[in-house]
Order: structure tokens, then C-alpha cells, then sequence
């Protein structure tokens, strides 16, 4: 079978924290639904993520975050990601974002944050929405 | 972004465009072909070291020691690591990356590669992924295979250098007796060599090798613990070593072999697709019908279709 244009996401879990069963979860369900997923474990910079991200010719990053380091990633994974021209790789998060910072995020470019109790379905869906190259 | 402007950026090793192409040569895009056509007189020129052996040997982990090993006395190295396709699915977990830390903060390239159905340890598209890594200018590329079984060889038509990771702990020795795979190994690795067993893995595979017919190039063993890198440098030792012993002759006689088997299989390929779209679905289904009914033997069926 010939398989063409296959979504690729990149999930990261940067900051100290060591909970990456989210991340893990996440990263299942998306290889069940038939995506390629690269899995980069714990403890990434945001420099380590953005160059992952380019070397392997993503289409999304997942950012799963519980420490509130979410402050301090987000924006530098944005600017990075323009200072090397690929604001074109769209970014989705997880993990422990207040609420009501949400609408700033999404203003910032990260275009979707599911939080606890999110359906890995719902994700899925939303991937899929989004028109890839 | 133009196809001018594309090349452009080929030529430059611009990281981006070339993760671009080898995305595209993964899809088996048009443009791939048209790309690489442009830029097939700049590719050919990094040494492919093969990594393979069983899952979880710790095949990404010396790749991982070895590339910055390699990088620190000053060679630039690619990476290209494949893992599994899910059959059922489609989709793919790609890991190696998560033990690539070390080769990652020495900023070498490393691209995960789906095998996308495709069997024998690599992705269909794995020699021209080669290619495209080697628009970057790199002295090194090396290529993970995924978690080999006993007859997953085909990285041996792919690499200069290939070496098979073993650990203790899979076999008695007449697992080492077996074809395959260890029969690919320019060189064997006894890996996790920390652990009980090793010494006598190793032992076993030197009198594996000592039972065969005597070769111009010895098999070397090394023992590695690739998490602390202990026997990295040894490993390196020996993969100079074999670049040396094949020399210039026998490095080209060898390519020229892969050249003339990818040839090969690239015209049978595209007689293949050719023949089959020719002979059409509806055909296929009839033939199969009466070989299926015993109207006809599937050898006459297949020499009436060709002859046609």
C-alpha cells in the first residue's frame, strides 16, 4: 500500500517536570489514528524542540507541560520558531494551563490547548481539521 | 516556495529544505524524483555505517555515543533512525530520538524514519534518504535499522560499514549458529557488556566466526556499554579499521554491487506497475478465478499473462 503525505507530530515534554504519561497517551492515540509521531522524551529545551521539529519536517508540536513553565516555554518555542522561518509549524499543548490564560495563548500562536479531561479523540479531530501541506 | 528557489536552498544545506525533500521522498512525491534528479551529482559522498541487531539492544544509544564521537574529533555525521509502521494503523511511535540526546546537543541531523510497511529492517525510500542527508555535506551518515529479526539483512545493501548489535541474554549459542543476520556483521557488538553473560555472548560469537571459512577480513567483536560509552572508542577503531581494509577498490566494486541491485529492482519495479495497470483489475480477477477453481495452474496463467 502506498501511504502518502503522512501527518507528523512532534511531542515534546519540556521543563523539569517527570510526568509524561499525557504525553505518552497522546502519543498512542495519534499513532493509532495513523500518524507519525516522534517522540522526544522529558527535559527539552525549547531549542532542543524547534530543531527537532524542523529535522524532522513536522506538521504539529505538542507541548505538554504540568509545571507552570508553560510561561517561560511557550514564547521562546514561538520565537524560535520565527527567527528560523517556520512559524508554519503549528503548535498544540497540554497539561496544566489556567484557564483563563487560554485566549492569550491562542493570540500568541498556540492554536490549541486541550487541558485535563480532554478525549484524545477530540485532538485527533482537531489534527485532522487543520489542512496539512 | 518555487522548485528554483527550493535547489537553491539544496545546494546551501539549508536543514529546512532538506527535512522538506526527504519528507517528500518518504511520500513518494513527483517532485522528489524531479529534485533529485538536479542534485544526484552532489550526493554519494558520506561513508554509511548500518546499525542493526534486535529490539531494545541499545542500537539508538551507540548510534547516539558513536555520532558524537565522531563529532567531537571534528566529522560531521547524519542521522537517519527508522522504526516501525503500525500494520493496522498506518501510524508510527518514532523513539529513537528519545535516546539521541547526546548527538542532538552536538547539533547533528537526525530524522526518524517510518518503515511504512515496507519489510527487511529499513523504509522502502532508505537509499535516497541517504542521498538527501548527504546534501548536507556530511563526512558520516548512519542508519538505525528498526528492531531486526533473523532475517531483517538488507541493511548490508545499503551501508559501506555494517555492524550488528547483539546482548546477552536472547540464546544459547546455537542462536549464533543460525543464518542471517549475524552473518551481515562487518563487525559484532556485544552490547549492556555490564551485564552477567556478556563475556560468554561474546566468547560464543568468536567461535561462531572461527568455525567458518576463513576471510580476507576478520570479524572483529567489541564489547560495549553504550549508556557510559565504554567501547565506543573501540568501536569507532575497528569501523576505521574496515573503511581502511576495503580501500578504494573494494568500497567501489562494493557500491557498484548496490548500484546494480537497486537498478535492477527499480526496472522491475516499474515494469512491474506498468504490466499490472496494463493487464487491469478486471483481468487479474478473472485468471485468479479460474486458477482458483483449478481451470488453470498458476505457472501457465502467469507465462499466458507475460507472453501477451
Amino acid at each position: 500500500m502506498v501511504s502518502k503525505g503522512k501527518t507528523r507530530v512532534l511531542i515534546a515534554k519540556p521543563g523539569l517536570d517527570g510526568h509524561d504519561r499525557g504525553a505518552k497517551v497522546i502519543a498512542r492515540a495519534l499513532r493509532d489514528s495513523g500518524m507519525e509521531v516522534i517522540y522526544t522524551g522529558l527535559r527539552q529545551t525549547p531549542e532542543d524542540i524547534v530543531e527537532a521539529a524542523i529535522q524532522e519536517d513536522v506538521h504539529f508540536i505538542g507541548l505538554s507541560i504540568l509545571s507552570g513553565a508553560h510561561t517561560h516555554i511557550f514564547p521562546r518555542v514561538i520565537d524560535l520558531l520565527k527567527d528560523r522561518g517556520a512559524e508554519d509549524i503549528k503548535i498544540i499543548a497540554g497539561g496544566i494551563i489556567p484557564d483563563e490564560e487560554i485566549p492569550k495563548w491562542n493570540d500568541m500562536g498556540i492554536e490549541a490547548i486541550f487541558g485535563p479531561g480532554s478525549s484524545t479523540k477530540d485532538i485527533i479531530k482537531y489534527i485532522n481539521g487543520k489542512n496539512i501541506e | 516556495m518555487n522548485k528554483e528557489q527550493f535547489l537553491k536552498k539544496l545546494n546551501e544545506s539549508d536543514i529546512r529544505s532538506v527535512a522538506r525533500l526527504i519528507t517528500l521522498i518518504e511520500n513518494e512525491d513527483e517532485i522528489a524524483e524531479s529534485i533529485l534528479k538536479k542534485v544526484w551529482k552532489n550526493t554519494g559522498n558520506s561513508y554509511i555505517i548500518g546499525v542493526t541487531g534486535p529490539p531494545g539492544a541499545g542500537k539508538s544509544t551507540i548510534v547516539d555515543s558513536l555520532a558524537k564521537h565522531l563529532a567531537e574529533s571534528g566529522k560531521s555525521v547524519g542521522i537517519l533512525a527508522v522504526d516501525p509502521t503500525s500494520p493496522f494503523s498506518g501510524g508510527a511511535v518514532l523513539g529513537d530520538r528519545l535516546r539521541m540526546s547526546g548527538a542532538q546537543s552536538s547539533g547533528i541531523f537526525i530524522r526518524s524514519v517510518a518503515s511504512r510497511g515496507h519489510l527487511g529492517g529499513l523504509a522502502a525510500t532508505t537509499r535516497l534518504l541517504i542521498n538527501a542527508v548527504e546534501l548536507l555535506g556530511n563526512d558520516f551518515t548512519i542508519v538505525e535499522t528498526v528492531g531486526a529479526g533473523q532475517g531483517d539483512v538488507e541493511i548490508v545493501q545499503i551501508s559501506d560499514t555494517t555492524i550488528v548489535v547483539e546482548v546477552p541474554g536472547l540464546g544459547d549459542e546455537v542462536q549464533a549458529q543460525k543464518a542471517g543476520i549475524l552473518e551481515i556483521g562487518d563487525i559484532l557488538v556485544v552490547n549492556k557488556s555490564d551485564r552477567p553473560g556478556s563475556d560468554r555472548l561474546a566468547k560464543e560469537l568468536q567461535m561462531m566466526l572461527s568455525l567458518g571459512e576463513e576471510k580476507e577480513w576478520k570479524t572483529p567483536i567489541v564489547s560495549t556499554t553504550a549508556t557510559s560509552g565504554e567501547g565506543i572508542e573501540l568501536l569507532w577503531n575497528e569501523i576505521s579499521n574496515h573503511q581502511k581494509y576495503l580501500g578504494k577498490q573494494k568500497f567501489e566494486a562494493k557500491r557498484l554491487e548496490k548500484f546494480k541491485y537497486e537498478l535492477e529492482n527499480q526496472i522491475s519495479q516499474k515494469l512491474f506497475t506498468k504490466k499490472i495497470i496494463e493487464i487491469g483489475d478486471s483481468e487479474i480477477t478473472n485468471v485468479s478465478t479460474k486458477i482458483l477453481n483449478r481451470e488453470i495452474d498458476p505457472f501457465s496463467a502467469v507465462d499466458n499473462i507475460i507472453k501477451e
